[in-house]
């Protein structure tokens, strides 16, 4: 049974713990028995039926059971001795909450819409703190994970990089801040052996990670530090791989698994909750699937200089500070030029920095706005429905005055009045209240599966007992802020008025309309905000979907290849596999041109240092690094990137001939302003690199690298058939051996994807079939997290128009049917229907403008925080504040004509005869 | 001559109840199916108020609780079982006569057929 915890929960809520003890196996087992029945006689309808009465039959039964202990008690007092006089509070708060019940049951209809409106903005509200909690409070689930930092090299001016090899081995010789240091790093891996063969995201670990983390496997073992030394074959598979293989039996380890076509050994399994890596840093940054030892080769040892792609996770020895750490890491680096490096590095003095950051903040920094901003927006929400459910209430109370009076003069007293006031509004929150709980449950898992993928530790969130907690503060909250407004002014009329005034109020009125004034202009004024933040993040959207991406999305398909080290251990067993699928995929019907690359656009993220041959005078910057690709067959063409001058890359490149490079528009304005760079010539390094000179043979346009928001980089294109023999196959990420196919066509692109992985399958029937996606679909998957932030604030936003039109199209509502004396008399007196309307959209307008011209100012104010949210928008953005505006007003308008067009046809003789 | 004091009527539910338990013992959710399925479903039960009105039937000595029979249905705990008190019968009975007297009236006025 799904709900059985949460019923258990509310009976703990809700029943004496004598009555729990007693009965509440057997109430459990009578729910799901309902649940049961009701599910078959309704179908899915049937189960939130079964709720909600199960629901109000606990409520009931809550009340009403202590209501029956009260009444055994006083019995028995009654019998044992004189008995003090008065009623208890229990007892009184008992005979409220049935008498409010009673008049919830009268009017179902206002009752269910409170109920649903609280719910609605309650269970928004505790999904998205679950959310929050989840992401920014709480803990990493590492132990003591205060004490874990990054840590990241820089090289001059350049961003945090990784940390290389040698780099590393140092720092775990020679930091003394840290009890324990460990290198991740993601890798791609043929897994086979089991099932299907598939590509998976793995991490190459070294042995001293899961102690660093301070976590142990959850079967088997942890790696040893031989196992990495020696580069054994073993293996740790992640939970979700060990249910997803082996249907999660235990007799997994020691069996073999095949990675990249060789046998690896399992020794472990890592815990159910374990993620590692998390989303959220700029490196290494996709949680594994399984982790191998890292066993850095000798080449990899010996990088000085280069392949800075390894991240470091550290635990801070006990009473060092972050601080400290960081100070730490910096001397040890900026020593390591001097001290480990190559003397060739010492000559240019290699500028080598590091850094340490707390692991969390790496993790969860990039978040944190938005994710504030969601929650204050969803708070914000609760307002307005609070003020809603405040005005309702209080129009509610105004039609009851005389029962108010009529009780007050029967002798009850202001204390009481306003208690039952309270009661009734705590009870529509808390049904309200437990709905939104069951809805939050929802709204979490409907949130984990749009949030893009880069939100960190989506995984971990749940509803617990912290969202309980938060829920049941928010409707408690939620009560006394819809309740006491009502409960005071009601309480605060002399009896005898309301007795006398037969209902129709005049100079109480007043003081009521204004209260309600204000609340409808708080509303406005809150609503003001939200479509500000909305309608910002709407534009900036709109925005960077007119960012040009440099290339032709359309009518193209994408197909990543790897091919194992052990199956194609030389250059040419690699050079003529893509040879063969290229030629043979560009013979396919409708195919129009067929290229192959090491990245692709929007995702480039080889970053290279060079030098220049004979540096122009004019040129801004001499040095940089510039983003790099290796691209074989018509590779430009399929992509659809221009040509600017010169030519492209073509098949003559070859390892024989010259080597050429194309570069893009940006390094070529950058570089050589003003002048054509064709025919020059760059080199990979420093000058002290020697390494061979390229010459630039074509200038391409720009593509950007990295998602649609970012800078153009400076990047260049050469052949990767010019990448020699041993390079091709040693390379020791393997980037050379993994090319990304994208196929243009002119006709349907499912059949091809299938026709270019059948010719795969021929080529290489044991090569995993990988996930073919369309160019469009990766421009798309680029802008997730700006689509996801503006559909939820843009919800959020449309919610709470939707809420102020209601608040303020029931107050005139309210006022109109008020007034219907008044407004017979005016048109009695020769008033037009046209008058009529004016004065009511009149008065309903000046309470919108009134909002407008207190949530302006305020927005103006708060946006500013959004602004990192935001792309090529100022946070002030006249264009964004102005359309708000005329959308308020419009709604406004149609908010207010409504009830306006019911006065008018108010008959002058029959509100008279009203009298 | 005085009459003997007429009891109370008793509550629809209280009677639907009783009567269930007029011809066997009868657990909580045993009782719910059984009103469910004699009142043709019109009357629903729910778990919370269901064991609060057994618990006042016990205090108001027309139920007694029993200890589960050895032949209770298997899984799920022992259930306490519910059984009609002498006192709990009579009141049932009284109950069934005075609806009976109504359908007799009705009868009389041709409402329904004899």
């Amino acid at each position: 049974m799904r709900g059985a915890p949460l019923y258990r929960l509310l009976l703990r809520l809700c029943h004496p713990a004598d009555v729990r003890a007693r009965d509440g196996a057997e109430l459990e087992r009578a729910f799901a028995a309902c649940v049961a029945r009701e599910r078959a006689r309704l179908g899915r309808a049937g189960y939130l039926y079964a709720w909600i009465r199960a629901l109000a039959d606990l409520l009931s039964a809550a009340v009403l059971v202590r209501v029956d202990a009260q009444r055994t008690r006083r019995i028995a007092a009654l019998q044992q001795l004189p008995t003090p006089h008065g009623d208890g509070l229990m007892f009184t708060l008992a005979q409220d909450v049935r008498y409010s019940l009673r008049l919830m049951r009268r009017s179902p209809w206002s009752s269910a819409i409170v109920v649903l409106t609280l719910a609605l903005a309650i269970g928004a509200n505790a999904a998205i703190f679950g959310t929050v909690d989840t992401i920014l409070l709480r803990p990493l689930p590492y132990h003591e994970a205060d004490r874990l930092v990054l840590l990241h090299e820089a090289i001059g001016k350049s961003g945090p990089v990784g940390f290389s090899a040698p780099d590393y081995l140092a720092l775990t010789e020679r930091a003394a801040g840290f009890e324990s240091v460990a290198a991740f790093r993601n890798k791609e891996f043929e897994l086979s052996g089991v099932d299907l063969p598939e590509r998976v995201t793995g991490a190459v670990v070294s042995a001293s990670l899961f102690r660093t983390l301070g976590v142990s496997p959850a079967i088997g073992r942890d790696f040893l530090t031989e196992e990495d030394r020696d580069r054994r074959a073993v293996i740790v598979l992640s939970d979700s791989l060990w249910r997803r293989k082996f249907g999660a039996d235990p007799a997994a380890i020691g069996r073999t698994l095949m990675l990249e076509r060789a046998p690896y050994t399992i020794i472990g399994v890592m815990p159910r909750r374990f993620t590692f890596p998390n989303r959220g840093p700029l490196l290494n940054n996709t949680p594994a699937d399984l982790y191998v030892p890292i066993a850095f080769a000798p080449r990899e040892r010996a990088a000085f200089g280069s392949m800075y792609n390894n991240s470091v996770v550290a635990r801070l020895a006990p009473g060092i500070t972050v601080v400290q750490a960081d100070s730490d890491v910096r001397s040890v680096v900026s020593r390591l030029v001097e001290e480990i490096y190559p003397s060739v590095f010492r000559q240019g003095g290699f500028p080598l920095s590091a850094s340490a950051t707390p692991l969390r903040e790496e993790t969860v920094g990039r978040v944190r706005t938005l994710l504030y901003v969601i929650l204050a927006a969803g708070i914000v929400v609760l307002l307005i429905a609070c003020a809603d459910i405040a005005s309702l209430m209080l129009t509610h109370a105004a039609g009851r005055q005389r029962e108010m009076a009529v009780r007050a003069t029967l002798g009850a007293s202001r204390m009481r009045l306003i208690r039952q006031s309270l009661v009734e509004a705590g009870l529509l929150t808390v049904c309200g209240g437990a709905i939104g709980l069951a809805m939050a449950q929802g709204a979490i898992s409907l949130t984990v599966a749009l949030a893009p993928p880069t939100i960190p530790r989506l995984r971990e969130i749940a509803i617990d007992w912290r969202v309980v907690a938060y829920t049941t503060g928010a409707s408690l909250i939620t009560a006394l802020l819809c309740g006491l407004l009502p409960a005071l002014e009601s309480s605060r009329r002399d009896p005898g008025d309301a007795l006398k005034e037969g209902g129709r109020s005049a100079s109480s009125g007043r003081r009521q309309r204004r209260i309600l004034a204000s609340l409808v202009t708080a509303q406005f004024a809150l609503a003001v905000i939200l479509l500000v933040a909305g309608g910002l993040l709407v534009r900036s959207f709109a925005r960077l979907m007119t960012v040009d991406p440099g290339f032709r999305a359309k009518q193209v398909v994408t197909i990543p290849t790897s091919l194992p080290r052990t199956a194609y251990p030389a250059g040419s067993d690699i050079r003529s596999f893509y040879a063969r699928l290229l030629e043979r995929v560009e013979s396919l019907p409708g195919v129009t041109a067929v290229g192959a690359s090491t990245f692709l656009p929007l995702s480039v993220r080889e970053r290279r240092a060079f030098t220049i041959e004979v540096p122009p005078a004019a040129s801004e910057e001499l040095q940089g690094t510039i983003a790099h690709d290796w691209v074989t067959g018509r590779s430009f063409e399929a992509l659809g990137i221009p040509l600017r001058s010169g030519r492209y890359l073509s098949p003559s490149d070859s390892q024989s001939s010259e080597p050429v490079v194309v570069i893009n528009e940006t390094m070529a304005r950058r570089f050589w302003p003003g002048q054509d760079p064709v025919g020059q010539r760059i080199a990979w390094g420093g000058p002290r690199d020697h390494a061979a000179w390229m010459r630039i043979v074509g200038v391409v346009g720009d593509v950007k690298q990295g998602p649609l928001n970012t800078q153009t980089e400076p990047q260049s294109y050469s052949p990767w058939t010019q990448v020699a023999d041993g390079m091709l196959a040693e390379n020791v990420i393997g980037i050379f051996r993994s090319l990304k196919i994208t196929v243009r066509a002119s006709h349907d692109l499912t059949d091809l994807a299938t026709a270019v992985r059948s010719h795969i399958r021929s080529l290489d029937p044991s090569l995993p079939l990988t996930a073919v996606q369309t160019l469009d679909q990766i421009v798309e998957e680029s802008s997730g997290p700006q689509r996801f932030n503006t559909m939820l604030l843009g919800s959020f936003a449309s919610i709470a128009l939707f809420l102020a039109a209601l608040g303020i199209g029931g107050v005139l509502a309210t006022s109109v049917s008020r007034r219907t004396h008044e407004i017979g008399i005016r048109m009695a007196l020769g008033a037009r229907r046209p008058d009529v309307i004016r004065m009511i959209v009149t008065q309903g307008m000046a309470l919108a403008g009134a909002g407008l011209l207190l949530g302006l100012p305020a927005s103006f104010a708060l946006t500013r925080m959004m602004s990192t949210l935001l792309f090529e928008i100022s946070p002030r953005d006249p264009i964004t504040f102005a359309s708000v505006t005329a959308l308020l007003i419009a709604v406004a308008l149609v908010a207010c004509y409504l009830p306006a067009r019911r006065a008018t046809r108010i008959d002058p003789m029959v509100a008279l005869r009203y009298e | 001559m005085k009459q003997a004091p007429q009891p109370p009527p008793l509550p629809p539910h209280w009677f639907q109840i009783l009567l269930s338990l007029a011809d066997r013992d009868l657990h909580g959710l045993g009782i719910m199916n059984d009103v469910l399925e004699r009142t043709g479903g019109r009357m629903r039960l729910w778990p919370a108020m269901l064991y609060r009105n057994l618990r006042r039937l016990v205090d108001a000595q027309l139920v007694t609780e029993i200890d589960a029979p050895r032949d209770a249905e298997p899984g799920g705990g022992r259930p306490r079982f519910y059984r009609l008190t002498p006192l709990g019968r009579r009141a049932c009975a009284a109950e069934a006569e005075r609806l009976a007297g109504f359908v007799d009236v009705a009868r009389r006025k041709r409402l329904i057929k004899a």
